[in-house]
């Protein structure tokens, strides 16, 4: 009882601003740091991106707000938001920026931020654990189908080893080897 | 005789066999050399990208640079694996610091990266080292005309900058085979592949939407160059039955398929079979 | 009393000492065209006087190439060139009481007030101002280079001062003159004047001491200023480390003016551009509902973006101040659909320019057109610069202007009474 009175008590205006003193003011350089993030505080907010995405009406944060976000210092929010990994990476915003922000990009950076805090959804996560164990997305099941137009069954040269090798290494081993 | 490196990736050799067939039929014709890279797989995708952005260069980058030790342009088939090669080759020409941690781990398997390889597309080969004259003269069953929408697929369209695709390749190259470019408004959007693994109704959703607008505007066919997009338009096709009781009965050809017919090939040599969606009624469409 | 019975000779009275009248008084003079140049302040340059750096060149004001050529002066060539030039008759302190007469040959009749300092005297020695707070300095850059004496604050020392000073400059029992002058033509150069919104409760200004204008600002970035071009808040002169400027404030508000200032959105940027980074660490953020920075004035906003101002469009909810005399100032951002809390130490308001004070006494007893108060020219599409017969206007008495603007203007003006002197 005595908590909740405590944690009831209403602000003294019903506006419940964000504390800007409160959110991560190196968020925005930290992806102007990063692949293709330069561009970032070029943004001047006109929206095209937003125009531009052809999902963008089915976001609670459209791309254009996520930039701003990004811009502000809300990182919480967008590590954590469904859209960066809605985004279909069809680079349609990125294509149509007046400032040649490269929003598509800046999402990937986005992802991988993410990533590296273990914000990825599970169906991400399985594809990394795909790739990490076999080698590959898609495997060659119905190799007769192969034979049949003249293919070699096996695809040539293919190796498979290699990618497992590297994703060991990376990101990939982290995130998959924690999820088990 | 042009020689190329050919990297495959996953998806092509395991969904979608005709079009590596019909693709090979095509270059034989036009003395092109495909020789199968050896020692690599998967580019992994958008989705390594995302999550893994180093490793994703890594991968790409050892492929780059194995094509670099023969010398011969990288082909492909896959608008996905062309978007991934091109991105890191891209990314690594503007970022020395990333090149020399590649290639500080290249290194270890004898291998290095000096950024000279050129990334092509299969159409992209086609089109410039064989060219749309030399194509035409070889067409012995033109299209009489008929209406393909085209499906360029958004990571060879995009971003312009990294992809240097010029979309006019594939409408001249279609025109070629006598068939008619469909344009229709949707042509820039995506097949909603991508956003299968994390919302697949918008995925379909996004299909849908592109088939509905290429037949609003004529199209009796469909053609892509990517196993991804392919995938998505054709194989959706039989699900909108249900989800949205639309039937649009647009078979999706690869381009390498349409050409190589047109080129007098059989429709069994390009595994027409294999499309989903019913495509033999193409055949009605070729003359002779 | 100046005899003028030539309409094609007689002097021309040019009404206001900003860029716009200096401008037309050297370029009339340069042509051999006697000109009186009224200014009611006691210095001349008008609102460009203590703007720092300016747009579009970033030079110090009234470097602008094209003036440059003018022998022996590097800095503020006008001001200095029109104190000696003999085609100029400048009369500062002083005001227009009177027109009557024809178009072509007007008497107009001339206030001066008291010249309690004689600027042809003053040296600026500084005794007077050590030794009273009546005797102050308007500006360092100020023209006449002379000391400016304020009666309502004169103490018993004053007497002293008067016989200490050691050109005999000071008069206290100066009184004002009249004089009836005929002139052929003239041109309204009253400028604008920069709204102060004491009444715009919103915002706390007036209320709230860390809350300025941007001219405010201006002066404190000059580094000739008082501050040195430090910025501190006006209620402790602690160091400020935030700033937040507001744009359109009483402009684009039919509460207030109807019309876009069209000029605070170039100047606020490029006084946040110098903040951040000529005063290293001091945040900017600017609240705007349209950023409207004309032609090439764009890269300004670019470069500001690109400096690390911080952009809100949206509007101020409420300012509160804390005891620690900073202010929190919450704003609705209207792109992210969402209230942000900023504490700051500086309120910067972009506020709307106005006409000056007496334009309408003047627009009225010349029957002239007006437009939302400023001054509008009889024919805009032909003759942009003609507001009636013999009479011309230039600069910010047309609406608010950026000072090339002003100075083509005037240049326009020039050319007029050329023409129809030939
Ligand atoms: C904060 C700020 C920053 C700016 N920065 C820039 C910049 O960087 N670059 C730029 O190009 N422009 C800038 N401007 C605009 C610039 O101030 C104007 O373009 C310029 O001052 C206009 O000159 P003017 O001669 O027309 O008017 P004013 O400068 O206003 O001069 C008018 C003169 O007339 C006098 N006067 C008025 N009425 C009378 C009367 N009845 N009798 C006698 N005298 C009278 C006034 O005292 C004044 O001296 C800025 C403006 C502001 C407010
Ligand atoms: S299109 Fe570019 S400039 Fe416009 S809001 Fe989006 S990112 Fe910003
Ligand atoms: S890349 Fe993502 S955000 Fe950009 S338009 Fe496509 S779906 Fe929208
Ligand atoms: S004492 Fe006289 S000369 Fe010195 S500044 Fe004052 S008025 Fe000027
Ligand atoms: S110039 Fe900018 S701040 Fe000034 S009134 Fe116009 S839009 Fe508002």
């Amino acid at each position: 009882m005595a908590e909740t009175k405590e944690s009831a008590e209403p602000p003294t205006i019903l506006v419940d601003p964000i504390d800007m003193s409160k959110l991560d003011q190196s968020f925005c350089n930290e992806i102007k740091s990063m692949p293709y993030g330069e561009e970032l505080v070029a943004c001047f907010a006109c929206t095209t991106c937003t125009a531009a995405c052809p999902i963008a009406n089915q976001w609670d944060y459209k791309p254009h707000q996520l930039i701003r976000m990004i811009i502000l210092g809300m990182r919480e929010e967008v590590l954590s938001s469904k859209e960066i990994w809605e985004c279909l990476t069809c680079f349609q915003c990125q294509e149509r920026c007046p400032q040649k922000v490269r929003v598509t990009d800046i999402f990937f950076d986005c992802k991988n931020l993410a990533a590296e805090e273990g914000k990825v959804p599970n169906s991400i996560v399985a594809l990394g654990k795909l790739l990490l164990e076999t080698g590959q997305l898609y495997e060659v099941t119905e190799d007769w189908q192969r034979e049949d137009l003249d293919l070699e069954p096996e695809v040539p040269g293919l190796a498979t080893e290699p990618l497992k090798e590297i994703l060991k290494t990376t990101r990939t081993g982290r995130l998959v080897g924690s999820d088990e | 005789m042009p020689i190329y490196n050919l990297y495959m990736g996953c998806s092509v050799p395991a969904n979608y066999p005709n079009y590596e067939a019909a693709m090979f039929k095509v270059a034989e014709t036009f003395d092109m050399t495909l020789e199968y890279m050896e020692d690599v797989g998967c580019c992994g995708s958008p989705n390594l990208r995302a999550i893994d952005f180093f490793g994703w260069l890594l991968v790409n980058a050892r492929t780059l640079a194995i094509a670099e030790k023969n010398g011969h342009d990288i082909v492909t088939p896959c608008n996905g694996c062309f978007g991934s090669l091109k991105d890191v080759l891209h990314h690594l020409q503007h970022d020395e610091e990333d090149l020399k941690r590649v290639n500080a781990e290249l290194k270890k398997s004898g291998l290095s990266l000096k950024c000279t390889i050129k990334v092509r597309h299969f159409v992209e080969a086609l089109y410039t080292d064989i060219g749309i004259e030399q194509i035409m003269s070889r067409i012995t069953r033109p299209l009489d005309g008929v209406g393909i929408a085209i499906h360029y697929g958004c990571h060879v369209l995009r971003p312009a900058d990294v992809t240097e695709f010029k979309p006019e390749i594939l409408d001249e190259l279609v025109r070629a085979t006598g068939a008619t470019v469909i344009d229709y408004p949707l042509w820039k959007q995506c097949c909603g592949a991508t956003v299968l693994p994390v919302n697949e109704a918008l995925a379909i959703r996004l299909a849908r939407d592109k088939l509905k607008s290429m037949k609003e505007h004529g199209a009796e066919f469909v053609t892509v160059v990517c196993p991804a997009c392919g995938n998505q338009l054709d194989l959706q096709q039989l699900g909108l039955k249900d989800s949205f009781g639309e039937e649009y009965n647009l078979p999706v050809l690869l381009y390498p398929q349409i050409l190589a017919l047109a080129l007098g090939m059989d429709e069994s040599e390009v595994g027409l079979e294999l499309n989903r969606v019913p495509a033999d009624p193409i055949l009605d469409h070729l003359s002779g | 009393m100046v005899e003028v019975n030539d309409t094609l000779s007689g002097p021309v009275l040019i009404i206001g000492a900003g860029v716009a009248g200096m401008t037309a008084a050297i370029e009339l003079a340069d042509s051999d065209i006697k000109t009186i140049l009224v200014e009611k302040k006691q210095t001349i340059g008008g609102n460009a006087l203590e703007l720092y750096k300016a747009f579009p060149t970033d030079d110090c004001f009234y470097c602008f190439e094209g003036s440059r050529f003018r022998p022996g002066i590097r800095k503020c060539f006008y001001r200095s060139a029109m104190l000696d030039n003999p085609n100029i008759d400048l009369r500062t302190n002083t005001r227009v009481d009177e027109i009557t007469g024809n178009p072509g040959n007007f008497k107009v009749k001339l206030t001066t007030g008291p010249m309690y300092v004689d600027p042809k005297r003053c040296i600026m020695c500084g005794l007077c101002l050590k030794r009273s707070g009546a005797f102050s300095l308007i500006s360092p850059q100020c023209q006449p280079q002379a000391v400016f004496y304020d009666p309502s604050l004169a103490e018993e020392s004053v007497k002293e001062i008067e016989k200490e000073c050691p050109t005999k400059a000071i008069n206290l029992n100066a009184q004002s003159t009249e004089e009836q002058v005929e002139v052929s033509d003239i041109i309204l150069a009253t400028g604008y004047t920069e709204m102060r919104p004491v009444n715009m409760d919103e915002y706390g200004y007036g209320k709230y001491p860390n809350v300025i204008t941007q001219l405010e600002l201006a002066r404190m970035l000059d580094p000739n200023g008082e501050s040195a071009g430090a910025l501190i808040r006006p209620s402790d002169g602690a160091p400020v480390k935030r700033v937040m400027m507001v744009q359109c404030v009483g402009s684009r508000d039919e509460n207030y003016n109807l019309y876009c200032s069209k000029i605070c959105c170039v100047f606020a940027l490029k006084h946040a551009n110098i903040i951040v980074n000529e005063r290293n660490g001091i945040k900017t953020t600017v609240v705007y509902m349209d950023i409207r920075t004309y032609d090439r004035h764009e890269r300004y906003y670019r470069e500001a973006r690109e400096s690390g101002v911080r952009f809100v469009r949206g509007r101020v909810h409420l300012v509160r101040p804390n005891p620690d005399g900073s202010l929190d100032i919450i704003v609705y951002d209207s792109l992210l659909d969402r209230y942000l809390s900023y504490n700051i130490d500086l309120f910067v308001l972009s506020t709307a320019l106005e006409p000056s004070e007496e334009d309408e006494t003047l627009q009225r007893t010349l029957g002239l057109n007006t437009s939302s108060g400023f001054v509008a020219p009889l024919d805009l599409a032909n003759d942009s610069v003609v507001a009636g017969d013999h009479v011309y206007v230039c600069g910010a008495a047309m609406g608010p202007a950026e000072v090339p603007e002003s100075v083509t203007q005037a240049r326009a003006v020039v050319s007029k009474i050329l023409q129809g002197r030939q």
